[in-house]
This record gives C-alpha cells, structure tokens and sequence, in this order.
C-alpha cells in the first residue's frame, strides 16, 4: 500500500472553526488522475487518467464492474492516497494552493462498513473523535455531535450514553455515518454505503442522503446498487478498468444501455418498467410514490 | 466415522435451538425451530441482527449450539464434536465477506483447496478445478493473488472453492451483496442451477426480489422465527413486513403507492413482469 504518501502542497493541520450548518456544498474537480498501486510484481492501474467535474451541490453516482477502481478513486479525492499524475481540485482549489488542507478537512468520506471502525466507550465519544481532532472548542464539537446524531435518527438524549456494541448493526452504521458528519462535510464520498443492510435501515439512510442533499451538500456514491443509485443521484459515472467510460447524465438509450451492460450494470427497476410501459425511460420516476403519482 | 447419513431424513432438522455469545445478556437465536428436506430453496430473511449469520455458523457445525432439543445437519449431530466436524464436510458454508476463507496463494489453488484436503486424485481435480473457474468467470484470474482481487472477484472465488466440494445442502449468507449487477446475476444463476440439479439451498439475503422464487421463506426477528410460508405470503402484509425491518420488492412497493392511491391492482404483483401484467389489466 502506499496510503502513507503525503499530499503534495498539504499545509499543517491548523484549529478551524466549523463550516456552518447547511453552508454550500463544494464542488469538485479530478484532472487527468491516477493512481497505481505499488506491488513487488508488475504494478496494477487502479486509477487511470480520470477527469470529472462535479458541481457544488450535484450529486453523482461512481458505478462500474467489481475492480473498476472506484474505492480508489474515493480514497484519492478525500486525500487518503496521492495521485501519481494529476490533480483533485477542492472548490477550484489545486493542492499547491494555500487552503486547500483546510478544504480536505470538509471532505467527508464513509468507508464500506464503517462500523468496524467505531471503538468509543459511548456513542457521544466516539462521534466527538473527528471534531476534537479538527481542534474544535468543546461546546461547538457538543453542538455537532447532538446535530450529526440527530441526523442519522439516534436522538443523543436517547443514544449518547450507549455503547456502540451495544447497537444494533442498522444503528451502529448510522453512528458511524454522524461520526462523519459531525465534521459538517461539504463533499461527501460514500463507499457502498448500502451493501447488508436491511430494507427498513436502508430505507432510513436514502431519508438521510437525501436531507443532506436538500441541505446542499455534495455527494458522490460508489455503489453497485442502481436502483438506489437513481433514486439519489442526478447524474452518473462509470468505471471500467480504472478509466472513465462516462460521465454526465443518466443515458437510457440504445447505446447507453449497452455501455451499462458492458460495465456488469442494468438498467434502474424504473427506468426499465417505463420503456416497457411505452414511455420515456429518461423521465422514468426515481421513488414509487413518484412513479404511482405518474401512473395514477 | 460417523453413521452414514439416511437419505430420507431432512437435511437440517433443527428444534429449541438456543445460541448466546459469551459474555451476551440475551440469546442471539432462541428457541428455534428449522427444517430443509432435500431439494428445497429456502429463502432467510430478517432485520440486522436478528441471527441469520449466527444460523449460517450454526448450521455449518462451526458453533456449538449452547442448547437445543435437537439440532442435526445432514445426520450429524450438531451438539457433538464429531457431528459438528462431518457437518462441515457437508454442509457448504459461504460467508457474507470471503476474506476470511481465502486461504491459498492464487485464485485456482483456493478453488483446489477443499478437494486437496480429500485428496482427490489430480486429474479429477483439475477437470473440477477449470468448471469451477468457467462457471464463474475466474478463469483469467487463475493466477492473480487473493489479496489482488476485488471484493466481488473474491466472493465468487470462494463461492467457486465451496462449491468445488460435492455438497449435500449450500448455506449461503448474503453472497451477493458485494457483487456487482452482472456478478449478482451470475451467482444467482450458479445457484439455481444447482438448486435445479438437486441440491438444496439456505439462502441468507436483505435482497427481497432474491427471496420471491423461494420454496419458503424463514423470517428471522429478535433470535426467532417470526414467519414462516411462501413469500407471497409474506409480502401480502405490508404492516408485519415494515416491523420486520424488511421491505417489498420495487413491484410490490409500487402496488402499494398505488393502492394508497385509490388504484389497487388485482393481486400483489412482486416481479416486474407480474407488474406489468396486472398494470394491463388495470381498469
């Protein structure tokens, strides 16, 4: 692994105050970016010359086939891994530019089953962990927690006290995602934040991503789930072998839909009931309470 | 050696099952009772939490139940060592995540690691070893290293290196749930193939489209059965479904928008075709 690179033109983390609640999300930029893996053996692309825009306040989903390199890429943006050749821009910000630390630090990213990771004697401790490490006085790090819990359904006055283990698996992901938010992200990256979770959790979590996306907040979602991947992202974009094989809009024409069979993905259950009823798969409804709306 | 197994007996024949964790306050599955007869397709649904990976170890004698009245897989005795042990040849086991189960250093010995432990005469090893690999695509990825694969590429190698081991019964947790939409259709398909050729299944899954072709369907909740039937069943009550921490299939999710509409369809359709058919009907 070579995790530990630094990024190149990060200054020192430095105290900072908060981003304001529901303040505008942050926009993104990849420039022409890879990322190897370094193996003893012949070196696998994981990355390779991906450029996307997405604007502040889009909501973008990272789809393609198993090994596409999508965890990469999400490792990449948030700042985790450096890219070999070009560049992640933060609010236009390029990594030589003076602020663009404090940029990453709103870059929120939820690794796939992200309560592995929780390990706090409490859920409040281990929520304020992120917060406490960005410097943060200690009355605003409360405020965050008592938000970021409140988001994710675990009312603090109900939750605070209670160990993480002691949750239930539906409630210890959610704790994890507010670990997350108590950050107050203005991009946040998702890693198949869907995969084991029950219907009625899932069900809970779009609720969430899509509160955060009303409120502005950036959201980019790497998941195999394109039913979900519809109901919550405005636009799409698809992995193959670490390249970019699209970018943009949802495309359910003749050869967007081989593009997705190519890329190991179907069709939406929406999109595919529309065409089959006679209409137009691009207007297809992206919930059920949408699509009886329509067919009523 | 343990008995030879009767053939008419069910596979799994479990009652009062009781498991706790040490140290746990409560049972994670308490007073259970389950029955697969050959051939069948029983489908295992439940919130999270509610046991389901807990009864995959169990019944793949990789834990010993801390009760029962009794508990035996494929004849074996569940509460027995020796039992537990016979269980595990078997009973096929697949895990949610495989990291755990790839244990050689390329993808076609991991498939050939079982049927090296039987010491399958080598020809007849590889011929198993390539329909293994074919079955899922692997066959490109022979060489590549466990730790180079994707999660996917993973979970069908060791979906490939159960199922290399002739099996009486696959018990199968969330193997899907990490594939993408091509990889999940093509495990499916493994699996029902081999469902149709005889073998039974125990199928672990939060997909509820994956449970609508079942024979029957088990709901976990709180360590128990809370149902029991055909799925239609199940999903006729959406009330009971939502407290379960389950859902409907997207057909049956929009029957019901429907329906709260004032526009109920003739019947609870819960695939896209049976959808489409009642929509056709639809005054």
């Amino acid at each position: 692994m070579s995790g530990s690179k630094a990024v190149a033109g990060a200054t020192p983390d430095e105290p900072r105050e908060p981003a304001v609640p529901g303040s505008s999300g942050m926009s993104l930029a990849c420039a022409d970016v890879s990322f190897s893996y370094e193996e003893a053996r012949a070196p696998i692309p994981a990355v390779r010359d991906v450029s996307f825009e997405l604007p502040a306040g889009g909501s973008l989903a990272l789809m393609g086939a198993s090994g596409s390199g999508k965890s990469t890429l999400l490792q990449v943006v948030r700042g985790l891994d450096a890219p070999d050749t070009g560049a992640v821009l933060l609010d236009g910000a390029a990594p030589v530019d003076a602020g663009y630390a404090a940029l990453q630090r709103e870059v929120g990213l939820v690794f796939q089953a992200p309560e592995l990771q929780l390990f706090a004697a409490t859920a409040r401790e281990d929520v304020a962990f992120g917060p406490r490490r960005l410097g943060w006085p200690e009355e605003q790090v409360t405020a965050a927690v008592d938000t970021a819990l409140d988001v994710v359904g675990l009312p603090p006055a109900h939750f605070a006290e209670r160990h993480p283990y002691s949750l239930s698996g539906g409630e210890q992901r959610r704790l994890a995602l507010a670990g997350v938010l108590a950050m107050r992200p203005r991009l946040l990256l998702l890693d198949e934040p869907f995969v084991s979770l029950d219907p009625g959790t899932r069900r809970q979590l779009v609720g969430i991503l899509e509160r955060l996306k009303a409120a502005g907040v950036t959201l980019l979602l790497a998941t195999h789930d394109v039913d979900l991947a519809w109901a919550l992202c405005d636009e799409l974009l698809v992995l193959g072998e670490g390249r970019l094989v699209a970018a943009g809009p949802w495309d359910f024409s003749t050869a967007g839909g081989r593009l997705l069979a190519e890329n190991r993905l179907r069709e939406p259950f929406f999109v595919e009931l529309w065409r089959r009823l006679g209409r137009d798969p691009q207007r297809a409804p992206r919930s059920a309470s949408a699509a009886a709306e329509a067919l009523s | 050696m343990s008995s030879s197994p009767d053939e008419t007996a069910p596979l799994f024949d479990i009652s009062g099952l009781h498991y706790r964790y040490a140290g746990a306050q409560a049972d994670a599955l308490a007073d259970l009772d389950l029955t697969v007869h050959e051939g069948e397709f029983v489908a295992v649904l439940g919130a999270n939490g509610s046991g389901k990976s807990t009864l995959a170890r169990l019944l793949g004698g990789l834990e010993k139940p801390t009760a029962a009245r009794h508990a035996l897989a494929c004849g074996h005795d569940l509460l027995v060592e020796d039992g537990r042990l016979s269980a595990r040849r078997d009973v096929g086991v697949l895990f949610q995540n495989p990291e755990n189960q790839l244990v050689a250093q390329c993808v076609e010995d991991d498939v050939a690691f079982g049927l090296e432990n039987l010491a399958w005469p080598a020809a007849d090893m590889r011929r198993r070893v390539d329909a293994m690999l074919a079955r899922f695509g692997l066959e490109e990825l022979r060489r590549r290293e466990p730790h180079m694969l994707s999660g996917g590429q993973k979970q069908r190698t060791a979906l490939a290196g159960v199922i290399a081991v002739p099996r009486r019964v696959l018990v199968l947790d969330e193997p899907t749930a990490m594939l993408d939409p091509a990889g999940r259709d093509e495990v499916l398909m493994a699996v029902r193939e081999m469902h149709a050729d005889g073998l039974a299944v125990v199928y672990i899954t939060q997909e509820m489209d994956e449970a609508v072709g079942a024979d029957r369907v088990v709901v976990l909740g709180g360590g128990t059965e809370a149902y029991a039937g055909t799925a239609a069943g199940l999903f006729a009550d959406a009330v009971r479904v939502r407290r379960l921490g389950l859902g409907l299939p997207a057909a049956g999710e929009l029957a019901l928008a429907l329906a709260e509409r004032g526009h109920a369809l003739r019947g609870l359709p819960l695939t896209i075709d049976e959808l489409l058919a009642a929509l056709g009907d639809a005054p």
